[in-house]
């Protein structure tokens, strides 16, 4: 009987120890000599794959210092890093967006950039990409921009819309049902129209922010009434605009050329070229009613330092970093991916310049509005989105969302300050 | 047997094949979407059209997993790890399942009560302390972590059902098996483990799985890039917006082929014939 | 003590590596979340935690929504378990027959369950769509008028209950073919020469007798429907429309992690587990009743 019992018990230890031997763990550290630097980054697959690039040709240039990358979703890579800033651990370098710059500082998981870097160094990136907080840099502006532009198939758009009741009247036009049985084969707009992302655009275009100056939501005012009804007109009314119209089937529509417009940002662009869609860039045109531009977010993305890493290693890092914010890697960027550079001597080399996708994306970035660091967005944003669908679903009226969207994101802000 | 019973059975046989493929058809009609996703051009999840094989389609996908992208360096770990999780699972899940269904001892109700239990925690806020926990012992990013990890999670189940099945064979097999002169251990070794052979088989597909295609806990503890099991390797397609989805679902498709075959070769412990039915009688 | 030992060595050295692994991973993270639930552990707090005695159990307790999302937990946890059991038992009967081709069908029919499920749930989702999704393309094919799944709060709870029928059947069926293995042929052969119809056999033999496997998965399955975060996550895309497709779990991992609120996450979670500790408990004493 003992026999079976402990067979068993040595068995699984055995097995255990065999395992446990086989693989040793990875991570950063000292090794004979070999700085390992770890770099956490949430990068589309493209961008990735010039990250690949470089941190090959990287390691093969320094053997002392070894760079590894691990990718994260958004909201792991966050997560991720609050986790294992708990545990004392986590990446040197973090590749992310603006948003974490409020989280990652009041949680204390990251360097202050101006401390660490000093002045003269921030200086050499345009002043335009730096979010402060609390009155400290926290992320160093790679990229600057990560917003939304409007695209046109050129096949079936000849010239931009100058308005937008141009823009609707084209969509009108475009919009294309051939067999008659009510679901269009074609229709003239699509875009994500469940994410308030897309929203805001059209809320600046009407006058209105998602907070003041104090942090404090903004969210029932006669401004978002009027964009909320706006983008409901575009299904409601005009029938431009597909029923729940989410990334994926604007996406596709756009690929399969089955949409004359479309809102999205640099990310999409290398997508639609290899689905061989023929499509410019330009900005969302002027809102006739208000005399305003529409003003989609803009933020910036970049690295940030872990506070755990200080002395000698922090030097080391900072090379790396050095490295990766590059001139001429900025450009491969840029070239490449359609990002805007955050560093002022790649915004201004002659091959950015001349690129005709990248000057309509800058036109529309100096129409935005950044986006705020504040945890408090977080709140914002998931109060925004059940208003902004109960009007697209014809459930409520833009006034009533309006409200409720102000009373949750109250709310939400005193339950996260707890 | 009369004509007339006989054309009942034929036109039952066929009501019951008749629906019987309906279903299946009904049943892969979603997978049959995953696998048409991954053999459309440009990266699209939805299609607008109700066909199946997209137009333009290419395998373009299968080939980039297998020569672009490590699939096959996700493939070797996934396999390490579940086929060391199933192994440990069943070894652990036949044994003590043996007590629990065997055996009256202080802390039985409890222990049966406590396995269950351990599963009644949401899983995702067990997941900040354990990373804790595995970084203070230092196997964070380390293969044995996850293994660990796994065989906590698979072994609930194993156990009950593995004490589940012991119950359903008659003890007395085992009792002559004693009266000849066989240890306990010999009686379960020799008698009671052969007649689990369907248990064993649930416990072993279940531990599989649960190595195989689970991605939140191997999120936290791995982080290496060579360390990456096949959920992670196929996360790792997926950007904020944009995602390689003709790859994803390649991968998908992949993926389900060795649990298949597993699966199969499985198969034959479930099919009649080898019941208890003729060792009783 | 001696004694003791020798009488009950034996269960105990079975056991011992089983509770040792799990006591190693489920203890620890168990009790530091007992441990966090009681204190104001957030963004703003995170490594200077205070002890807030029941401050969030009285938060959880006055929050007015959490009634229905209960409500939807149990209707959940009830439609799925209920189907995923007549359907996998169903099958499995079925394929335990002469079916032609029953390999087959059976390997088909797991294909649901080895899928991974990220992928899965995203097709799913958009089979879902109003006007682009097949579900709707079909019923317009037959006739029907389109239902808009996702945007109506009846529509966008109904589709992860179909799909998570979908996913979970497979795994029902796996376990009753096994089951099905150690019920004697000559109990059947029996009841035949009585004259019995399908219906007693499936009542008085196939059932009872596939208890002692089915109850295990039946209870495993409710703890892991009930907590099941992916498939209403992936599918109505984190609670839409409106948060009114939330289950407890997603609820909670929602107005939890979103927010950083660790301190309220863990004590959230301690009241779902007793909420399934008292089920289980309450449906294993009325198991053991009956059996008496």
């Amino acid at each position: 009987m003992l026999k079976i019992a402990n067979f068993s018990i040595g068995y699984c230890l055995a097995l255990l120890l065999v395992i446990f031997m086989s693989c040793g763990g990875g991570g950063g550290g000292e090794e004979g000599g070999v700085t390992k630097v770890v770099l956490w980054e949430m990068m589309d697959p493209e961008e990735r794959e010039i990250l690949d690039e470089l941190l090959a040709e990287w390691n093969a240039a320094h053997a002392t210092i070894q760079v590894s990358r691990t990718n994260f979703g958004r909201e792991q890579i966050r997560a991720q890093f609050l986790t294992a800033g708990l545990g004392g651990g986590g990446a040197d370098l973090l590749f992310g967006a603006a948003d974490d710059v409020g989280p990652f500082s009041i949680a204390g998981v990251i360097h202050p950039l101006d401390e660490i870097l000093g002045a003269e160094y921030l200086s050499r990136f345009s002043e335009i990409g730096f979010d402060r907080f609390d009155g400290h840099v926290w992320m160093l502006p790679t990229q600057v921009g990560n917003h939304l532009c409007l695209l046109y198939n050129t096949d079936l758009i000849a010239e931009p819309p100058e308005s937008l009741e141009e823009l609707v009247a084209m969509a009108v036009e475009q919009t294309i049902d051939e067999n008659g049985d009510g679901t269009p084969e074609r229709y003239g707009l699509v875009f994500e129209s469940r994410e308030p992302f897309w929203l805001v655009p059209f809320l600046v275009g009407f006058g209105g922010w998602v907070m003041d100056d104090e942090f404090n939501p903004t969210l029932d005012t006669p401004a978002m009434a009027k964009a909320l009804a706006f983008v409901a007109s575009l299904r409601s009314e005009y029938g431009i605009l597909p029923r729940e119209c989410d990334y994926q089937l604007s996406d596709t529509m756009f690929k399969e050329k089955k949409a004359a417009f479309t809102i999205n940002g640099h990310w999409s662009w290398g997508g639609y070229d290899d689905s061989d869609v023929p499509f410019q860039v330009t900005s969302i045109p002027l809102n006739q009613e208000t005399g305003l531009w529409p003003g989609p977010m803009i933020s910036s993305r970049g690295y940030y330092i872990n506070s755990s890493v200080e002395g000698e290693r922090l030097i080391k890092v900072i090379e790396v970093l050095d490295y990766l914010n590059s001139e001429e890697v900025q450009i491969r960027f840029a070239d490449r991916l359609g990002v805007i550079p955050g560093l002022k001597s790649a915004f201004d080399h002659p091959s950015i310049k001349s690129n005709e996708r990248l000057r309509a994306s800058w036109e529309q970035y100096q129409k935005g509005r950044r986006m705020p660091v504040v945890p408090e967005m977080r709140a914002i944003w998931d109060a925004m989105r059940p208003g902004f669908q109960n009007v697209l679903n014809g459930e409520s009226t833009p006034q009533e969302a309006a409200r409720a969207m102000q009373i949750d994101a109250v709310k939400k802000i005193a339950e996260m300050k707890g | 047997m009369s004509r007339e019973g006989n054309r009942l059975r034929i036109v039952k046989s066929v009501v019951i094949h008749v629906a019987l493929v309906l279903f299946t058809m009904a049943v892969i009609y979603p997978i049959l979407q995953v696998i048409s996703i991954s053999l459309r051009p440009g990266d699209r999840l939805y299609s607008t059209s109700l066909a199946l094989i997209p137009d333009g389609a290419t395998l373009h996908a299968y080939y980039a997993i297998f020569f672009e992208k490590p699939f096959l360096l996700w493939l070797r770990n996934s396999l390490l790890v579940s086929i060391t999780v199933t192994i440990i699972g069943v070894a652990l899940a036949s044994t003590s399942g043996y007590a629990f269904a065997r055996f009256r001892f202080p802390g039985h109700g409890a222990g049966m009560l406590g396995f269950l239990v351990s599963q009644m925690f949401p899983a995702t806020m067990l997941l900040l302390p354990l990373f804790i926990l595995l970084s203070k012992i230092g196997m964070i990013d380390a293969i044995p972590g996850l293994v660990i990890a796994y065989v906590a999670t698979a072994l609930p189940f194993c156990v009950w059902t593995m004490k589940g099945y012991y119950e359903s064979i008659p003890v007395e097999l085992e009792e002559a098996a004693m009266v000849d002169g066989t240890t306990r251990a010999g009686a379960f070794w020799k008698i009671t483990l052969p007649l689990s052979a369907p248990a064993l088989m649930i416990t072993a597909l279940f531990s599989f799985m649960t190595a195989w295609s689970e991605f939140m806990v191997a999120r936290v503890i791995i982080q290496s890039q060579n360390l990456y099991t096949l959920p992670l390797g196929l996360e790792s397609l997926a950007g904020t917006f944009q995602t390689e989805w003709a790859n994803y679902s390649a991968g998908a498709v992949v993926v389900c082929i060795p649990v298949v075959a597993l699966f199969l070769i499985l198969n034959r412990y479930l099919v009649s014939g080898l019941t208890l039915g003729g060792v009783k009688g | 003590m001696r004694s003791f030992w020798k009488r009950h060595s034996q269960p105990y050295l079975f056991l011992a590596p089983a509770v040792a692994v799990m006591l190693f991973i489920v203890l620890y993270p168990f009790l530091y979340n007992v441990y966090i639930a009681f204190s104001n552990m957030s963004l703003y707090h995170l490594r200077d935690l205070e002890f807030v005695g029941l401050k969030h159990f009285r938060t959880i307790l006055s929050e007015p929504a959490i009634w229905a999302v209960f409500g939807k937990t149990i209707l959940w946890t009830v439609v799925n378990v209920v189907s995923h059991l007549v359907l996998g038992v169903g099958l499995a009967v079925l394929l335990n027959q002469q079916i032609k081709g029953r390999a087959i069908f059976r390997a088909l029919l797991i294909l649901p369950w080895a899928m991974p499920q990220y992928i899965t749930a995203l097709t799913w989702r958009g089979m879902f769509n109003y006007e682009y999704g097949s579900i709707n393309l079909g019923l317009k094919a037959i006739g029907l008028s389109p239902i808009p799944w996702l945007a109506s709060e009846i529509g966008a709870f109904a589709a992860p209950v179909i799909a998570n029928i979908w996913l979970g059947f497979p795994f029902m069926m796996i376990i009753a073919l096994g089951g099905l293995q150690s019920i004697p042929k000559e109990l059947y052969e029996a009841a035949d020469l009585d004259g019995a119809g399908w219906w007693f056999r499936l009542r008085k033999i196939t059932l009872p007798l596939l208890k002692p496997v089915l109850l295990p998965a039946a209870i495993l399955g409710t703890i892991w429907t009930f907590n099941n975060l992916n498939v209403i996550w992936l599918i109505t895309n984190q609670g839409e429309p409106a948060d009114k497709t939330h289950i407890l779990v997603t609820y909670v991992y929602k107005a939890a992690f979103h927010y950083y609120r660790y301190g309220y996450a863990a004590a959230f979670s301690l009241v779902i587990f007793v909420i399934l500790l008292s089920f289980v408990l309450a449906f294993l004493r009325a198991g053991k009743e009956r059996t008496r």
